[in-house]
């Protein structure tokens, strides 16, 4: 069929050979898997697990935060969508998701509870029209309903959400498609919004099927953002199941490895049950959907405009409240501005440059591992074994943490790398590839093959062509994968401490460990530097994207 | 009554439709003929209330004398066809026309479902209610987009080249068909085309250049 297959001869002999970085991610994550799950199979463990008095308050707990934070991220992004769609608004929202989504969890986390907390800024200016003169005594931060917890998350998903309907609308055709149908439900005299509710959300939801999975997974078994701000006492299940995976007892272990063995049952539960909901309410759904009835029209809404407006000032509070409270010194309740300022957090990470060389060198390495894996495989498959790869990429970010790394500390022991810097390496890239190989993948299965076409014509190798032609044409995306890929290791926890044995500390465990902590400055200042260390490195590839589209005209096109 | 007067289109400078002014009476056709780029498609445009960011249009349109150039579209009550069926992909034939199917107080959803199905029986479609619009065929879906069109009761309708997809043996019987219901119904339609084949006999014809036009 293809005529030109002889051109490629010279990179098929070898093709077995690029096919080692595929296999050097799929098998060590398919051994930590099965390690994860062998380890989780342990009567006397289980035992332990099902009489643990915490178990059933975690579990309930979990269960809370997980269904409450995705249905309530899901609404919110289907109604501001349908209210938003079309506007200005809307085109400033979609420029900011990027930023939004490089912000990690955990500094976000941090950011959020310093926002809530009692003694907060907000509370504070509460207390000049309350007069109290210590802090309410209200558990704002890791309250016993999670609501800290699911406020976070809400914050942290709906941008993901957000970003995922904005990737599936402008994929080819989609975007001209939903503007038509659009146009006829408005001469059929049909409101925007309720086009959205009525025709296009029945058929957009099962796409976002994937989105939806991962931020249900995560939300039930966090762990970062819980340590932050979710409940002690008892704590959610990811939260046990991660304390006796720390513990010294192996038995204690064990339970720990079935507490996240159930975790993971519990998501692919949760998923089975929503699909099935699914199934049975979609008749209903579009039954209502073609009542007839048309909604009076009204102009964008007012309160999706508000509720636009009020997240963003959450957002830029949390930042600005990170750098601001990295310089308090001494700041008592209920002044609204500190009696002292101290350079002390900020001396304190200019001691560990160690951490920040180590964070930076880390994720140099399996970024580039993971950018390896991911253009190997998008080179030598086609764009159609993608679905049958997809259970294997999907898999760091869809099993929950908690069993992962557990599966990845015990590969780890055998490989005889536990507690080294190849043993990070490994567990991160892990984590670097298929996020690699998720961003890059549009732009890469994208390419016009006839630019291979035409430089085999020319007589060139496949060689030339790979390092003349097509990769310096894919530069941007390769650049923004690679910042991604940078941004996932960075903010790696549970691998970093677990696989590490605790003796690396990078921004995120550190962040972390000062969060329980009572030094304040000191964790808003990681934090910070946490988030700072993938925004450069996501400026840095915009940056030469951006001079290398430039350099061959794309912009000025 | 449909009456254009004065309508005026043009893009960064560009003047695509001038000082345009026509009446249509009901049941009857004005057909716009030009090449594309001429401007006619953005004049259905100006008229439904959908022209595209960059554009400008100005001029009175009004429908049984009822000033309508500064409604949005989904008060106007101006039907549209274009090329393509744009059928709702996930409902059947006949969610497709109750979309459409204005409720009103006291009617039932089988009282609905009559009127679709009739709709669809007068059309040579019945026992089609249940599919899903691909499993039709090119023609059957141009006709049900015909039926959803005109339940939603619009009091003019505007045709963006509805036959232009159509196979030469399709297209003479769809024609009649949509011209026939547009008689029936007795509404005002502008047809754009670029063949004269399209406009119906009796119709009148407007000539559309970039540079300048007349009524």
């Amino acid at each position: 069929m293809n005529p030109w297959t002889h051109g490629q001869r010279g990179a098929r002999v070898g093709s077995w050979l690029l096919w080692v970085p595929a296999l050097l991610f799929a098998l060590p994550l398919i051994g930590s898997l099965l390690l994860g799950l062998a380890g989780a199979m342990d009567g006397p463990a289980w035992r332990l697990l099902l009489a643990d008095s915490q178990l059933w308050p975690g579990l309930g707990l979990s269960l809370w935060v997980g269904s409450a934070s995705v249905m309530l991220s899901l609404l919110v992004t289907l109604w501001l969508v349908a209210h938003l769609h079309g506007t200005a608004l809307w085109r400033r929202v979609q420029r900011a998701l990027g930023a939004l989504l490089a912000l990690p969890h955990a500094a976000f986390a941090v950011g959020l509870s310093l926002l809530l907390m009692p003694s907060g800024l907000p509370v504070r200016v509460l207390a000049l029209v309350s007069g109290w003169s210590s802090p309410p005594d209200v558990a704002s931060v890791q309250d016993r309903f999670g609501l800290a917890l699911i406020a976070g998350l809400v914050l942290k998903e709906v941008p993901f959400l957000l970003w995922n309907v904005v990737a599936l609308s402008q994929r080819a055709g989609h975007a001209a498609q939903l503007e038509r149908q659009l146009q006829i439900g408005a001469s059929l005299g049909y409101a925007a919004s309720s086009m959205w509710w009525r025709v296009l959300w029945p058929q957009l939801l099962p796409h976002l099927a994937l989105p939806l999975l991962a931020v249900w997974a995560y939300s039930l078994t966090v762990v970062d953002m819980a340590l932050v701000l979710g409940p002690t006492r008892p704590p959610t299940l990811a939260v046990l199941a991660w304390g006796w995976l720390l513990d010294a007892d192996a038995l204690v272990n064990r339970q720990g490895a079935s507490a996240a063995l159930l975790l993971t049952v519990l998501t692919f539960g949760g998923a089975l049950m929503a699909t099935a909901l699914w199934r049975v309410s979609r008749p209903a759904w579009l039954r209502r959907s073609v009542l007839g009835d048309r909604a009076p029209l009204r102009g964008p809404s007012a309160a999706a405009r508000w509720l636009v407006k009020v997240a963003a000032g959450v957002y830029a509070a949390v930042l600005a409240l990170l750098v601001f409270t990295s310089f308090v010194g001494v700041w008592s309740f209920p002044s609204l501005w500190p009696q002292l300022w101290s350079g002390e957090a900020w001396s304190a990470v200019s001691h560990s440059v160690p951490t920040v060389r180590l964070t930076a060198l880390l994720a140099l390495s399996s970024a580039s591992s993971g950018l390896v894996v991911a253009v190997v495989w998008l080179e030598n498959t086609p764009a159609r074994w993608d679905a049958r790869a997809a259970p294997w990429v999907f898999a760091p970010m869809l099993v929950p943490g908690v069993l992962l790394v557990a599966g990845l500390y015990r590969l780890t022991l055998w490989l005889g790398i536990d507690g080294r810097f190849a043993g990070l390496w490994l567990a991160h890239g892990l984590f670097t590839a298929p996020y690699a190989l998720v961003a890059l993948a549009p732009a890469y299965r994208g390419f016009d093959i006839r630019y291979q076409q035409t430089a085999h014509a020319l007589g060139r190798t496949h060689a030339a062509f790979l390092w003349r032609i097509k990769w310096p044409m894919l530069f941007a995306p390769i650049a923004a994968a690679f910042a991604v890929a940078f941004a996932v290791s960075v903010t790696q926890y549970l691998s970093t401490q677990f696989v590490g044995a605790g003796r690396y500390a990078t921004l995120t465990t550190e962040a972390l460990t000062l969060a329980s902590g009572g030094q304040r400055s000191a964790v808003a200042a990681f934090a910070l530097l946490q988030a700072l260390l993938p925004a450069l490195v996501f400026a840095a590839a915009l940056w030469v994207g951006r001079r290398q589209a430039r350099r061959s005209g794309e912009l000025h096109a | 009554m449909l009456e254009l007067s004065g309508i005026h289109i043009e893009a960064a400078g560009r003047v695509l439709v001038q000082n345009l002014s026509a009446r249509v009476a009901p049941g009857e056709v004005l057909a716009l003929m030009g090449d594309s780029g001429s401007g006619k498609t953005s004049l259905l445009a100006y008229l439904c209330g959908t022209l595209a960011p960059g554009l400008t249009g100005r001029g009175d349109v009004r429908l049984f004398g009822l000033p309508i150039q500064t409604l949005p579209t989904a008060r106007r009550r101006v039907g549209i066809l274009f090329q393509d069926d744009l059928l709702f992909p996930h409902l059947s034939v006949q969610d497709n026309l109750l979309f459409a199917l204005p409720a009103a107080p006291g009617v039932s959803r089988g009282q609905r479902l009559l009127k679709a199905h009739a709709a669809l029986a007068e059309a040579g479609l019945e026992g089609y209610g249940e599919r899903l619009p691909h499993t039709l065929s090119g023609g059957q879906r141009a006709r049900v987009s015909v039926l959803r069109a005109l339940l939603a009761e619009p009091r003019a309708v505007l045709l963006d080249e509805p036959f232009s997809r159509l196979d030469a043996a399709l297209r003479g019987r769809f024609r009649a068909f949509v011209f026939e219901h547009i008689r029936a119904q007795a509404i005002p339609a502008v047809l754009v085309t670029h063949d004269p084949q399209d406009v119906p006999a009796g119709a009148r014809c407007i000539q559309l250049t970039p540079e300048a036009e007349h009524a």
